[in-house]
């Protein structure tokens, strides 16, 4: 009997604030409006993709000859085909971003999910000491050049694969969030209850606190995992063999020799503009650095959503 | 976000041999991470002396306690007072101008349009094209500023489609990688694109969470949608902003090193106006026949990790006077 009176009241109540919610709307007008600027909000963001999109399936000579236009005068996927048959270079550089980003990933999910979930028990002794420890790092840092001696020479990162990934696989701020997930969305009674029942803590963990936390560690493996994979600073500092570049620092060495090859061009004299490293290619290359990370986006985006609002917000 | 706030300590017997256990298995969760924290946050930290030393490298001898090069030649380097500041100077009014202009630019229009984007999104009546507007505009979060610099170089460069469009209609093809006064718009609008929609995020979360009854009253007491907007959402909001801005002001003398790097695709004519404080030190930390480049850029960075750490501390401190509730910590 009380569970359908409740069930009534709560349908009345649901209907009278869609009721008062519809009085309290703005006009159909400012409607759409908003409509209209958010419309072409959209088409801007979209644009600049769009123009590499485009340039990357367009023929070499059309682009040479007319440029970078909205949609492709002449239709070619040269630039792809070559790009799979001859490119070691972005090949190697996908191997090692897609190791990175792998490895540095679970990594991140493992670290950070271990400290938050020790920072986010009551009864843990030294929670304040270690909170502080890794909120200190937001405030302050050693500077570039400090890091990137003690990478390079102290920690022997310089040229290898760790580099891409070991720095940026631990984040304070990943720590907040996923603290303050495991403290919205794990219920203390469950913890307790669980270690009445003669459950360790490492039992717990695994098996209770983890399944309920999983938005978390999506949340913090999506950050890591775009972090990683865009990563473009740590490669320029650590790395200076080809072997080990990653895909941002490959693609940004090739604009720069193209841009240097077609101003001095004119100056050289000889060189045929056209016979240069095709421009078609270099966009293919951004295509498919971007690629996989904006495919991943909507599968993670309501874990995304959801993590980075409950870490971020106080209280 | 406060660090320390915690629910109260659960009462049990001290010093029981599950107790004891128990934070054992604590401290070992925590040691992996604070591994991590030890080798990239704070091992880098002594480094700031850079600033004050003259540094030179010197290959340790057999036997002596410091094996590695970099830090014997840090601990043995001569001091050097504040040398490396004055030849910081020369160039640090038109850093200085630059890291913190663009900084400020970036903050004021960052938050009006984030917030501006969350409340248009939060009031709309078509809750799913809003969704939809809101997962378009998110996307440039997830592009890299090297794929940015290609598609900027699709569009400004001579064959650009911008130089196509202007020719066209009959005008001059504008050198864009070498002409100064475009890069200040060009910057604020790549910074634009790129966090307008993840930066609002945060601002929708709060708005979605306020309470419906205050604005329905305010509905009956008749204030419009733009009286509710000033006096019922802002000050409700107040707080994320101002920790937000609290954030981004300690890090006022740090920039996108990424974007202000790539963009100008190396152009030397730009300096002027794309040199950051990061740039200078990154190109610092490069000049391998400049003696002392390390103390030069040590210098640099000194700047951007002491004087932003007090900034930070400042401003949390000043808003904690006036409002407590709004502080960081």
């Amino acid at each position: 009997m009380t569970t359908v009176d409740y069930k009534k009241l709560k349908k009345a109540e649901k209907e009278a604030s869609k009721h008062s919610a519809a009085r309290n709307q703005i006009s159909k007008g400012t409607n759409l409006f908003f409509n209209i600027v958010l419309i072409i909000g959209c088409v801007l963001t979209l644009f600049p993709l769009w123009i590499i999109i485009v340039s990357s399936i367009t023929s070499e000579v059309a682009l040479t000859t007319y440029g970078y236009r909205l949609w492709p005068l002449e239709f070619s996927v040269n630039a792809y085909t070559y790009l799979f048959r001859d490119g070691s270079v972005i090949l190697t550089a996908y191997k090692n971003t897609l190791i990175a980003t792998l490895a540095g990933t679970l990594l991140s999910v493992v670290t950070v999910g271990l400290y938050a979930y020790a920072l986010s028990r009551p009864d843990f002794k030294y929670k304040k000491f270690f909170t502080f420890f890794s909120f200190f790092t937001m405030l302050f840092g050693g500077g570039m050049v400090s890091y990137y001696n003690m990478c390079r020479s102290v920690l022997g990162l310089k040229d290898t694969v760790w580099a891409l990934f070991l720095p940026m696989s631990f984040s304070a701020y990943w720590v907040i969030i996923m603290r303050t997930f495991y403290q919205s969305s794990v219920p203390e009674a469950i913890i307790e209850s669980a270690r009445i029942d003669g459950s360790g803590e490492w039992r717990t963990l695994l098996q209770i606190v983890c399944p309920l936390a999983i938005p978390g560690f999506a949340t913090v493996a999506l950050f890591s995992a775009i972090g990683i994979w865009n990563d473009f600073r740590n490669c320029l500092l650590l790395n200076d063999k080809a072997q080990f570049y990653n895909l941002q620092y490959t693609i940004y060495q090739t604009m720069n020799n193209l841009r240097f090859l077609k101003e001095n061009a004119s100056r050289m004299g000889g060189v045929n503009v056209a016979n240069l490293p095709a421009e078609t290619f270099r966009m293919a290359m951004a295509v498919v650095t971007v690629g996989p990370i904006i495919m991943a986006y909507p599968f993670f985006q309501r874990y995304f959503v959801k993590g980075l609002t409950v870490g971020a917000v106080k209280g | 976000m406060s660090m320390d706030e915690m629910t109260k300590p659960i009462k049990r017997k001290r010093g029981s041999v599950s107790e004891t256990k128990r934070q054992w298995a604590y401290l070992l969760m925590v040691i992996p991470g604070t591994l991590f924290l030890i080798a990239f946050a704070y091992l880098p930290m002594p480094g700031v002396i850079l600033a004050f030393k003259f540094y030179q490298m010197q290959v340790p001898p057999d036997g002596a306690l410091l094996q590695n090069t970099f830090l014997y030649s840090l601990f043995h380097s001569n001091w050097n007072g504040l040398n490396n500041f004055t030849y910081l100077l020369k160039d640090a009014p038109m850093l200085i101008r630059n890291t913190v202009g663009y900084n400020l630019l970036f903050m004021v229009v960052g938050v009006i349009l984030q917030v501006g984007l969350a409340v248009v999104i939060n009031e709309m009546r078509n809750r799913k094209t809003a969704k939809v507007y809101h997962t378009i505009m998110f996307m440039p979060y997830f592009v890299s500023w090297i794929v940015v610099m290609y598609a900027l170089y699709a569009m400004i460069s001579p064959s650009g489609f911008f130089n196509q469009l202007i020719t066209s209609m009959g005008g001059q093809t504008i050198k864009f990688y070498s002409q100064k006064q475009y890069w200040p718009w060009i910057f604020l609008i790549a910074n634009i694109w790129k966090y307008t929609g993840q930066g609002s995020i945060i601002y929708l979360a709060t708005l979605t969470g306020f309470d419906d009854q205050l604005y329905e009253a305010g509905a009956i007491d008749g204030a419009t949608k733009w009286q509710q907007f000033r006096y019922i959402t802002l000050p409700q909001l107040m707080p994320v902003i101002v920790m937000l801005q609290i954030l981004a002001v300690g890090r006022i003398f740090n920039g996108d090193f990424d974007m202000f790097y790539s963009l100008p695709n190396g152009s030397g004519t730009l300096r002027q106006v794309t040199s950051t404080i990061d740039v200078y030190v990154y190109d610092m930390l490069k000049k391998g026949n400049l003696r002392n480049s390390f103390g030069y850029a040590g210098a640099g960075a000194f700047f951007q990790s002491v004087v932003g750490f007090f900034l930070i501390l400042i401003t949390n401190g000043i808003v904690r006077r006036h409002q407590p509730d709004m502080a960081l910590f």
